[in-house]
C-alpha cells in the first residue's frame, strides 16, 4: 500500500516501501513517468529517490487531497520494471584514504576490496543530497561497513565511497561520511550542460579499475 | 556599475531560485527570506524575478558610479533608511554595517543585479559553487552590472510596519506534521510543540541546527527520501536540523514535521541563541497564513 503524506503545505511524499529494492525503485520511476506524461493540473515537479516520490504542487491550482486522489488511482496500475539500458563504465583509481581501513574491517586485502567493488554492475537509486551525487546499490555483503564516526568536512569531487550496502560518487566537493575507497575523473555535474548531471535513477554503471 | 569595496560577512546574489531541479541534487535556493526580498524588489519597482543582494550578519560596502534607486529590507541596519526606496547619487557609498535584530538584509537596486542565468536563475548555489555571477559570495573589488528588469515606478512611501514580519524571537513557527511523523511515538509531535528549541551557531542557508535538551525524540535512520525546505529532521542523537532554501535534496533522517511556506522567512532571520516554538497547524491555516502576507504584497501604495 502506497503511503501518501504531506511534506509541508506545497508537496506530497508518496512512499511505496521502506527498503532498498530494485522493484520499489521501478514503481517510483514508473509513477514518475506516468505523472510527467499526464501532468495532473497543479503538479509542478517531482523528485524520485529509492522508494519514494516527492510531488511539488501549486496550492493555488490544486490541493493535497485532490492530488492524492489522482495518485491513488494509479496504485497497482504502473509497470514496475526498470527499463534496461547500457552499463556505463566508471574509470576508477582505487587509492581512497579509507581503503586500508575498509580492508581491515572486512577481513580482506585492499586488492580483495577492489575486486569485489569493481566486480559487479550497480543500479543508480537516486541522485540527491548535493548536485549530482550518485547513490548506487547494492554492495556485496562482505563490503558492508558503517559510515565514518565523524564525517569529513571536505570530500573532493569525483570521490567514490561506500557505506552500508551502498556505494556513491561525490559529484561536487562537499562534506561526507562515507568510506572513500577511490576516485574518478569522470565529471558527473556540469551546471552549463543539459541535463546538468551524468546519471539518473534507473541507470546502470560499473567501476573499472584504472591505473 | 556598482563596486563592492567590502564584501561583508556573507553577501550573495539571489533571486527566486531554481525550483524543479531537485531531481539532479540541486537545491531550489533563492532568497532565504523570500518576503523581505520580494518587498525590496517591489519598493524599487523591479520585476519579481530581479536579482538582489542577500547580506548576512554584517553587510557589504558598495560604491555607486551612477545614480541609482535602492531599497533595503529584512534584518535591521542603522546605516540607511530601510523598507523604502532611497536614491543613491553618483559616487556615493552605502556601508550597510551590522545587521540586528534579524540576520539577513536585502538590497534591491532598481533594474536588478545583472549576472548570467545559470540553470534558470541568478542565485548563488553554495553547494554547487555556481550562479550568483561569481560562483562564490561577493568580495572587495567585484563589480556588479545593473540590468533593466523594471516593472513599475518605485514606491514613494515607506513600507508600512504593520505589513512586515517580526525580526526578533522568540519565534512561533507553524508546522505541518510529517512526512515521517509515523516514525515517532504518538506523543512526539505534541512534545515538539511544547518544547522551546534553541538556535545554535550552526546555521546557514542549507539549514539550522537546533538544541532541544528536554525533547529526546527516539528515532532511527530511514531509507533516503526527498527533502523540502522547512523539513525538521530528527538525528539519531535526538537533535533537530531544520532545512532551508539551499537544503540537501534528499536525506536519511526522518522528518517529524515541515515548516509552512509563510513562516520560512522567520527562520531566515533567527540568530544563534534565539528560541523557536514549533506549533502544529493544518493545511487551511498554512493557506490562510500565506494569503495574509501575499495580500500585503498586493497593496496599492
Amino acid at each position: 500500500m502506497w503511503q501518501v503524506a504531506p511534506a509541508g503545505d506545497r508537496a506530497l511524499l508518496i512512499t511505496v516501501g521502506t527498503i532498498i529494492d530494485p522493484a520499489l525503485l521501478g514503481q517510483v520511476l514508473a509513477l514518475d513517468r506516468v505523472l510527467q506524461d499526464r501532468r495532473p493540473s497543479g503538479l509542478l515537479g517531482t523528485v524520485p529517490a529509492y522508494a519514494s516520490l516527492l510531488c511539488h504542487y501549486d496550492a493555488e491550482v490544486t490541493d493535497a487531497a485532490r492530488l492524492e486522489e489522482t495518485i491513488r488511482q494509479l496504485e497497482g496500475k504502473v509497470e514496475g520494471a526498470i527499463p534496461s539500458g547500457p552499463v556505463v563504465d566508471i574509470p576508477t583509481r582505487y587509492d581512497g584514504p579509507d581503503l586500508p581501513e575498509v580492508a581491515l574491517k572486512t577481513n580482506l586485502t585492499p586488492a580483495g576490496v577492489i575486486e569485489l567493488h569493481a566486480g559487479r554492475e550497480y543500479l543508480v537509486y537516486c541522485v540527491g543530497f548535493a548536485p549530482g551525487f550518485t547513490y548506487c546499490g547494492e554492495l556485496p555483503d562482505q563490503l558492508k561497513v558503517p559510515r565514518l564516526a565523524s564525517p569529513r568536512l571536505r570530500v573532493p569531487a569525483g570521490s567514490i565511497g561506500i557505506a552500508g550496502r551502498q556505494t556513491g560518487i561525490y559529484a561536487v566537493e562537499s562534506p561526507g561520511g562515507w568510506n572513500l575507497i577511490g576516485r574518478t575523473t569522470l565529471r558527473l555535474f556540469n551546471p552549463t550542460a543539459d541535463p546538468p548531471v551524468r546519471f539518473k535513477p534507473g541507470d546502470r554503471l560499473r567501476f573499472v579499475p584504472a591505473p | 556599475m556598482i563596486e563592492v569595496t567590502d564584501g561583508g560577512r556573507w553577501t550573495t546574489i539571489q533571486d527566486r531560485g531554481r525550483p524543479g531541479l531537485e531531481r539532479f541534487g540541486i537545491p531550489p535556493g533563492g532568497a532565504a527570506d523570500w518576503f523581505a526580498a520580494r518587498v525590496a524588489n517591489e519598493l524599487v519597482g523591479n520585476q519579481l524575478d530581479a536579482a538582489l543582494l542577500e547580506c548576512t550578519a554584517t553587510g557589504p560596502t558598495l560604491r555607486f558610479d551612477a545614480e541609482r534607486v535602492v531599497a533595503v529590507t529584512g534584518g535591521q541596519v542603522g546605516s540607511v533608511p530601510d523598507w523604502q526606496a532611497v536614491p543613491m547619487s553618483r559616487g556615493s557609498s552605502l556601508a550597510l554595517g551590522a545587521i540586528a535584530p534579524g540576520l539577513r538584509t536585502y538590497i534591491a537596486v532598481r533594474g536588478g543585479i545583472d549576472v548570467p542565468l545559470v540553470l534558470g536563475s541568478r542565485s548563488f548555489c553554495h553547494r554547487g559553487s555556481f550562479g550568483g555571477g561569481f560562483g562564490r559570495c561577493l568580495a572587495a573589488g567585484d563589480r556588479l552590472r545593473i540590468g533593466h528588469m523594471v516593472g513599475q515606478q518605485p514606491v514613494r512611501d515607506p513600507w508600512p510596519p504593520s505589513h512586515r514580519l517580526p525580526l526578533r524571537g522568540p519565534w512561533e513557527v507553524r508546522v505541518i506534521a510529517g512526512p515521517q511523523v509515523e516514525a515517532f511515538d504518538d506523543e512526539a509531535l505534541e512534545r515538539l510543540g511544547a518544547t522551546a528549541c534553541r538556535v545554535t551557531p550552526a546555521i546557514d542557508r542549507m539549514g539550522l541546527r537546533l538544541e532541544t535538551p528536554a525533547l529526546r525524540l527516539q528515532t532511527q535512520e530511514i531509507v533516503t527520501v526527498p527533502m523540502t525546505a522547512g523539513a525538521i529532521q530528527v538525528t539519531p542523537s535526538g537533535g533537530l536540523i531544520v532545512l532551508h532554501v539551499d537544503h540537501q535534496t534528499t536525506g536519511g533522517y526522518p522528518v517529524i514535521a515541515t515548516v509552512i511556506t509563510a513562516d520560512l522567512p522567520l527562520l531566515a532571520q533567527a540568530r544563534p541563541g534565539d528560541t523557536v516554538h514549533f506549533r502544529p497547524a493544518d493545511a487551511a491555516e498554512a493557506d490562510r497564513a500565506l494569503n495574509r502576507i501575499s495580500g500585503w504584497l498586493e497593496l496599492d501604495l
